[in-house]
Parts: structure tokens; sequence; C-alpha cells
């Protein structure tokens, strides 16, 4: 699903975000990318949904070399993908609905799929009693819920989460990160940047390690070290 | 495809709504802009009234009185041809009374009392002369002569009376072109900032737009329907901005004395309604520019 290959990251002269990491995340899968701040886990995460492109190396994501990308097909690519951030980037002039029926509308579904997909997603999210609340009248870990909603709504193949329980308590971050699971269960590859220990040690997933660009350590069911 | 076209035209008129003041500028700009184009337009087609009996380079146009005989409008066309080194024998053209009557009626289009005095059968016929020579003295002397040929009920010089009209004209057309030219661009980078403007507002949401993967043109075209809604808007006020100045010039040169040349200095409606369209499409030109500079610069936030 996810393939790298040699990829390296190198902004403006010389700093190195990402040095030749090589991975490969298959369909289905849950991982974690791990490290301190400044380790390259957002770059890794910015390479695969092609905010940014490799300086060198190959980022395959669904089929598709990024690096070969022509620039007018990246947002069909973004459409097989979902992300999730750790400020959740909700627009605070729309309600929750109208949050997440946003990401079907600026992808031009029709009127008839936007009523019958967004009252479903909201509803796995479970915020179907309050889909007409603005971002602000909601807590910190339902706007999370909102941002994953909007994310999940077109059903994308791979969701990349970039500490997406950054901002929230321990209880709030288990509430998402089971959601998180429960999207993985229906065959949807997730990437999950974090440094949050107690998630990765509860969860027993995939660990990648980074440590300043390198990866240090590829781990099946894996803990924070 | 309607919910695309629903959500582009729905964003626009929000959009016009969060930026009035700056929307305001721009389009009230703009119809200036357009106004002076249009007023260079009238004032240049309005002067070609004047000019119309002159065109070709005619320096020298001899009067024949409506009554002359046949003989004599024979011997004046061979004055003309006897004097080569001066005229140029191949451009004379003689206007019969059909010809004067259609030219009078251009000249004196805003001048109804001497219209009413002129029929087919009173109008003086015309040579229309251009001469080869550029000693203007000689072409001023040969008139003299000219004068006191049979059947001549004038002889008119270019020197005279075209002179002063067409510097004057093209004196006026230079200052007004350069004036509507200059706004023109004023115009156009007013609604790039309003675009601009409208976009760094909304820079979240195109954002989020381009991460769930909307493409650049989806997020394009509000902006640039926003900017040329906008030169289009400036373009009908200018209309009738347009339409006001010349009921008010109309009317006003028709208090002149008859035979003053300014009565003359109007336009025919069917023009205006060309100048119309013109401004109607320049207008949204204006805007469509403005914004695709903007939307195609700011687009990365």
């Amino acid at each position: 699903m996810i393939r790298l290959d040699g990829v390296t990251k190198i902004y403006g002269d010389d700093t190195v975000a990402v040095d030749q990491v090589s991975f490969e995340v298959a369909k289905g899968d849950f991982v974690f990318l791990v490290g301190q701040s400044g380790s390259g886990k957002s770059t890794l995460l910015r390479l695969m949904s092609r905010e940014e492109i490799a300086t060198e190396g190959d980022v395959w994501v669904a089929g598709r070399n990024l690096s070969e990308m022509a620039a007018s097909r990246v947002p069909y690519l973004r459409r097989s993908l979902g992300n999730v951030f750790q400020d959740y980037k909700l627009l605070l002039n729309k309600t929750v609905f109208e949050n997440v029926a946003f990401a079907l509308e600026v992808i031009g579904k029709p009127r008839h799929v936007i009523r019958e997909q967004v009252p479903i997603v909201l509803e796995l999210v479970g915020l179907a009693d309050k889909t007409e609340r603005f971002p602000n009248q909601l807590s910190g870990g339902e706007q999370q819920r909102v941002s994953i909603a909007r994310a999940f709504v077109n059903r994308p193949v791979i969701l990349l989460a970039d500490e997406p329980t950054g901002n929230l308590d321990p209880a709030t971050s288990e509430g998402i990160m089971s959601l998180l699971e429960e999207i993985n269960e229906t065959g949807t590859t997730v990437v999950m940047a974090t440094h949050d220990h107690r998630v990765v040690n509860t969860m027993r997933r995939r660990v990648i390690q980074l440590d300043r660009g390198v990866v240090v350590r590829d781990q099946e069911r894996g803990v924070y070290e | 495809m309607l919910a695309r076209i629903e959500y582009a035209l729905r964003e626009t008129w929000a959009s016009f709504r969060r930026n009035f003041t700056l929307t305001l500028a721009a389009v009230l700009t703009s119809a200036i802009a357009l106004l002076l184009v249009g007023a260079t337009f009238l004032i240049q087609r309005a002067f070609e009234n004047l000019l119309v009996q002159w065109r070709g380079d005619v320096a020298m146009i001899v009067f024949v009185r409506s009554d002359a005989s046949p003989e004599q409008v024979a011997l004046i066309d061979s004055t003309l041809r006897a004097a080569p080194s001066v005229i140029d024998v191949e451009k004379i053209r003689y206007l019969d009374k059909t010809e004067s009557y259609a030219e009078a009626q251009r000249i004196f289009a805003g001048d109804p009392v001497t219209l009413s005095l002129l029929t087919p059968e009173t109008i003086p016929t015309q040579f229309k002369v251009v001469p080869i020579t550029e000693d203007a003295d000689l072409v001023r002397s040969l008139a003299g002569q000219y004068r006191t040929l049979p059947g001549v009920e004038a002889v008119a010089l270019a020197e005279d009376e075209f002179e002063v009209i067409s510097t004057l004209s093209r004196f006026v057309r230079t200052v007004t072109l350069i004036m509507s030219l200059v706004l023109l661009v004023v115009a156009v980078g007013l609604i790039w900032n309003t675009i601009r403007t409208a976009m760094f507002a909304r820079r979240r949401e195109i954002e989020v737009m381009k991460l769930v993967g909307a493409t650049n043109w989806f997020i394009r075209v509000p902006f640039m329907l926003e900017g040329l809604l906008q030169g289009l808007i400036g373009g009908v006020v200018s209309c009738f901005g347009v339409w006001a100045l010349n009921s008010a010039w109309t009317s006003g040169v028709a208090t002149f004395k008859p035979g003053t040349g300014i009565s003359s200095l109007v336009v025919p409606s069917g023009y205006l309604s060309g100048v119309v369209v013109i401004l109607l499409a320049l207008g949204a030109l204006v805007g469509a520019i403005g914004s695709a500079i903007a939307a195609s610069r700011f687009l990365d936030v």
C-alpha cells in the first residue's frame, strides 16, 4: 500500500529531515511512526500525502509513484487518503455536519451522496447528536472526532494521522485510538505519527522509530522505548 | 455538475458580502476607468462627424452651386485636372447631390435646424481635392483662382477648418486614452488585491480543500468568478454613466447656435450600443485578468 525506497528529504540547502528511509506498509496495517520532535515523522507523512516531494528516492502510495506524479494528479491521490492533524484543522464557521460535508462537496460529490454519507460517518465517530454544533462548542476530543469523520467520509484506503492525540488527555486519547482501530478494521491502512508512549504501548502495533531522519527500529507489536 | 455550479455561485456571493468595501472600491475604479474608455470612443466618433469630409488627405473642397449646369461642373473638373503639379488628379473625387446630402447628414448630425434647410435638391455638390505638393501657399493661391470660376459656390481649405479640429481631436484622444489605460491598470490591480484578500481570508478553507483533494480549478473558479463579476458590474455602472453623459451632452449641444460645428459633436445611438457592448466585455476582461493573476499566484497557502 505504501513503499518508501531510499527516501531522503532535504529542506533548503542542508536541513536533512529524512535520510535514506526505506520501509513498506501492507494493506490494512496499523503503523506508528515514533521519535522525538524533529525526527522526521511529520515529514514522512507529508511525503506520503505529497505535500512534500522527496529530494531523493521513491515514495509509492496506493500503487503510484509520487516522485513522478504530475501536480494535476495530486488532488486525485488525496481523495484516496485521509488526513488527521493534531490541531484538527476544522473550519470554525461551519457546523460539524458542514465540516464533514465540505470534504465531499469540494470533490464534486452530489448532494444526495452527502446527505446519505455524512450522518453515517458522524454516527461512526459518535457525534450523531452534535451535528449542528460549531467546533468551538465541542471538546478537543470531539473536535478530533469531527476531523476523523472528515478524513474518513470518502472511505480512503489510507489514513494518515499526525499526532492526533497530541492535544488530548489520556482518557480522551483512548477513545480516539479505539476509533482509529475501528477504522483500521474496515481495511483502511493507518499510519500515525506520535510521541505518546501510553498510546503506543497499549496498542501493541508495528512501530517504526525515527531518530534524526533515520529509521532506528522497525518492530512488529512494538512498544515506545 | 449542478452541485459544483451551485457551490461556485454561493461562494462568490459570500465573498462579495465579506469584502464589501474592497469590492466596492474595485467596482468603482473599473467603472470610472471604463467610463473614460467609453468617453474616448464617443469623443472620437463625435469629432469624426466634423472630420469626415476631410478624410483621406483631402485639403481642399470646391463646393459647386446646386443650380450649376453640367457644363460648368465639367469646366471645374477640367480646370482642376489642369494643375497636375499641385493636385493629385488621380484622387480628385466628385460627390454628387445624393453623396453630398448623405455626408451632410453626418456633419450636421446634432443640428436639425441646418439639416432641415438642406434637401438633396438644394445641396451643393463638391469636388474633393488631394494636393501632391507640400506647399500650402500654392494650394491657397489655386483656391483663390477656383473661387472665380462660374458655378463655384465656395472653396474650403483644410488648413482653415480641419487642422484645428484635427489637432484638438488628437490631443483629446491621447489624453483620455492614457488616462483610461492608467485607470484600467489600477482597476486590474484593485481587483487583484480584492481577490488576494478574499483568498487570504479563506486560507484555512483552501488548505482543507487541497487536503481532501479538491482540484486547483475547483478552488480557483469562485475567486475568478468573483473578479469577473466585479469587472462586469463596473462595466454596467460605466454604461449607465456613458449613457447619462451622452444624453446630457446631446441635449446640451442641441441648444448651441446652428452652424458652429459644436452641434455636430454627437454620436448615433447605434454607435452607443456598440460602445456599451465593448465596455461590458472590457469590464469582464479586466476582472478576469486581475482575478486570474491573483488566483494562480496565491493558491499555495
